[in-house]
């Protein structure tokens, strides 16, 4: 089905300040579209993981919202250092947060795990020295 | 629709069109139109902002006066436990509450009653919400979620506030004795604008009827001057220390002796809190009371005592009361405490269907690639976004925006 709307924010690396914009203003977006409040609760939790992910272990990136008739798709893409090990990376509690970023209160190990389980369609993608790309699904209806 | 009533108002005479109140309203409910303020009632959440930046008086909040008492065979006060911090420390509760009996008040309800039972109640009810559970003390909070973050309405404790409990246990106590329920009326004496706009919306329920909210600011001169310090305070009853808790902020948690919780004030913080409330980054806090004023209700806008003097005071009341109720447990399980009002979730949707609401999107993101970005103000919106938003809903044209005029006459 046809691709009705996107948008898309770039994702400082290290901006903890501005962190959480680009996922703000696509609740934004999804409200004024009048999605139903549980769908955006569950897209705003995984986009603010993804988002937060690449300001704290990125060289920075962005944030891409696709709207269709029945579903939202985020991609959240960064230019590395790219995970090394996937699996590892997604169970809960394996982190290498910073220092600083504990000190924020990240690092819990959490966000991976809290994003698979908020969408429908979960896929992940990482090359070493590269990239990492995450792409998420939520159905509309 | 029956149109929302509001406490925050505007004098047109005195408004010159300045966009002051414009860019400080944190919800972004003012628009200027035609050299006027003009308030979107369906977003104003009545934190008082405006009031409080605006030069020139134009921005009012709107309450009842003493003289509306009047109107009344029983007089009643309900004074908010904030008014004990406004006439320095030397002048006691006792003091104060006889104060009010001489201006005109029948009776004045010991709210720190009102407030132990709802400390009790608030932590039963802590449970029985979405975690964190968010304290609906103040109303500007409660609109602000309601307004701007709809998700998080099932993390709101569903009791009724201490002022409800007072309304509801003096209407019971009135009609037993055999009085008519509109014989009494019943008047808050508030902190803040934010209260007129509360009562009215429970005004259609009997049980919990308010009839009037006095500012606190109005009656301040008239107690000063009734102010007797040789009452002899020790036959007068004592008020709740606990109770008294509930005027700044932390001393709902300290009341209810819980060691994990998040107090916030200032609408600013609290926006922030509630942000992070709805990314689940603070899932593991039990508990969030949240207030719009500084310092929490001792920083309403409506007091005359500044907010860190007023804590102050509070807190060595508090060190010195050496009493509290005792609230039985059978008490605390009524189901009258317990709000029956469902939460009004106000929608931010452009248009009622999904297609209607994407195209306008696309307009509104048209419009925003052709503004400046500088957000100027001068076309009475907040910023270019909120203008090109304002277009889309049409309520702003095009033209109002002095760049794109100018542009447009000077290619022609
Ligand atoms: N975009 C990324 N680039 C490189 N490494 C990443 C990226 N996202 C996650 N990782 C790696 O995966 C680990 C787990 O990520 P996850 O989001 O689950 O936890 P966290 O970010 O460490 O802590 P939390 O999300 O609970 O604050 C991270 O510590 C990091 O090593
Ligand atoms: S925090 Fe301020 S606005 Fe909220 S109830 Fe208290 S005094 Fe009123
Ligand atoms: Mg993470």
């Amino acid at each position: 089905m046809d691709e009705l709307l996107n948008v898309k924010y770039d994702v400082a690396s290290g901006d903890f300040i501005r962190g959480g914009e680009a996922s703000s203003n696509i609740k934004k977006l999804l409200q004024q579209l009048g999605v139903r409040n549980d769908i955006i609760k569950r897209i705003c939790v995984a986009c603010y993981e993804a988002e937060m992910n690449i300001v704290i272990h990125s060289v920075g990136g962005y944030i891409e919202a696709k709207v269709f008739s029945d579903r939202i798709e985020i991609t959240a893409f960064d230019n590395g250092p790219g995970i090394e090990n996937i699996d590892l990376a997604l169970q809960e509690g394996y982190s290498t947060a910073s220092n600083l970023a504990r000190e924020m209160g990240f690092g819990g190990g959490m966000g991976l795990p809290n994003i698979k389980r908020s969408c429908d369609e979960f896929y992940i993608d990482s090359k070493v020295g590269e990239y990492t790309k995450i792409k998420i699904i939520v159905y509309l209806k | 629709m029956k149109e929302l009533f509001h406490s925050v108002g505007l004098i047109s005479e005195k408004c010159i069109g300045c966009t002051k109140c414009l860019m400080n309203c944190p919800v972004e409910a003012i628009r200027v139109k035609n050299g006027k303020a003009v308030i979107y009632n369906e977003k104003c959440i009545d934190c008082g902002e405006c009031i409080k930046v605006c030069p020139y008086g134009a921005h009012v909040s709107i309450k009842d006066s003493l003289e509306d008492i009047k109107k009344f065979n029983i007089k009643v006060a309900i004074p908010s436990v904030t008014l004990y911090s406004q006439l320095g420390q030397d002048v006691s509760p006792q003091m104060i509450n006889d104060a009010l009996l001489k201006i005109g008040f029948d009776e004045v309800f010991d709210i720190t009653y009102a407030c132990d039972i709802a400390s009790e109640v608030l932590k039963k009810d802590i449970e029985k919400v979405d975690k964190p559970a968010i304290s609906t003390l103040c109303p500007v909070v409660i609109r602000l979620i309601e307004t701007q973050y709809p998700t998080l309405i099932s993390h709101m404790v569903k009791m009724i506030t201490p002022i409800e409990i007072s309304a509801l246990m003096i209407r019971e106590k009135y009609e037993k004795l055999g009085y008519h329920n509109d014989e009494v009326g019943l008047f808050f004496l508030s902190p803040c604008p934010s209260w007129a706009t509360k009562v009215n919306s429970i005004s259609r329920n009997d049980n919990i009827r308010i009839d009037g909210v006095i500012s606190i600011d109005e009656v301040y001169p008239k107690l000063l001057k009734n102010i007797n310090k040789n009452i002899d305070i020790e036959n007068k009853p004592s008020i709740s220390s606990t109770g008294l808790m509930w005027a700044y902020s932390e001393g709902q948690s300290r009341a209810i002796g819980i060691d994990d919780y998040i107090a916030v004030d200032g609408i600013k913080n609290v926006i922030k809190v509630l942000n992070d409330v709805e990314n689940e980054r603070l899932s593991n806090v039990k508990f969030i009371e949240a207030y719009a004023c500084p310092s929490g209700c001792v920083g309403g806008l409506l007091l005359v005592e500044n907010p860190f003097n007023a804590e102050r005071i509070t807190k060595k009341l508090i060190d010195k009361i050496d009493f509290s109720y005792q609230i039985d447990d059978h008490v605390v399980l009524e189901s009258k405490f317990i709000g029956n009002n469902r939460k009004r979730e106000v929608s931010q949707k452009l248009a009622e269907d999904f297609e209607s609401a994407v195209k306008k999107i696309k307009m509104m993101n048209n419009i925003i690639n052709m503004l400046p970005g500088t957000d100027c103000g001068l076309c009475g919106s907040p910023s270019c976004k909120a203008f090109a938003e304002d277009v889309v809903k049409g309520l702003a044209n095009l033209e109002d925006c002095k760049f794109i005029n100018g542009g447009l006459k000077n290619e022609g």
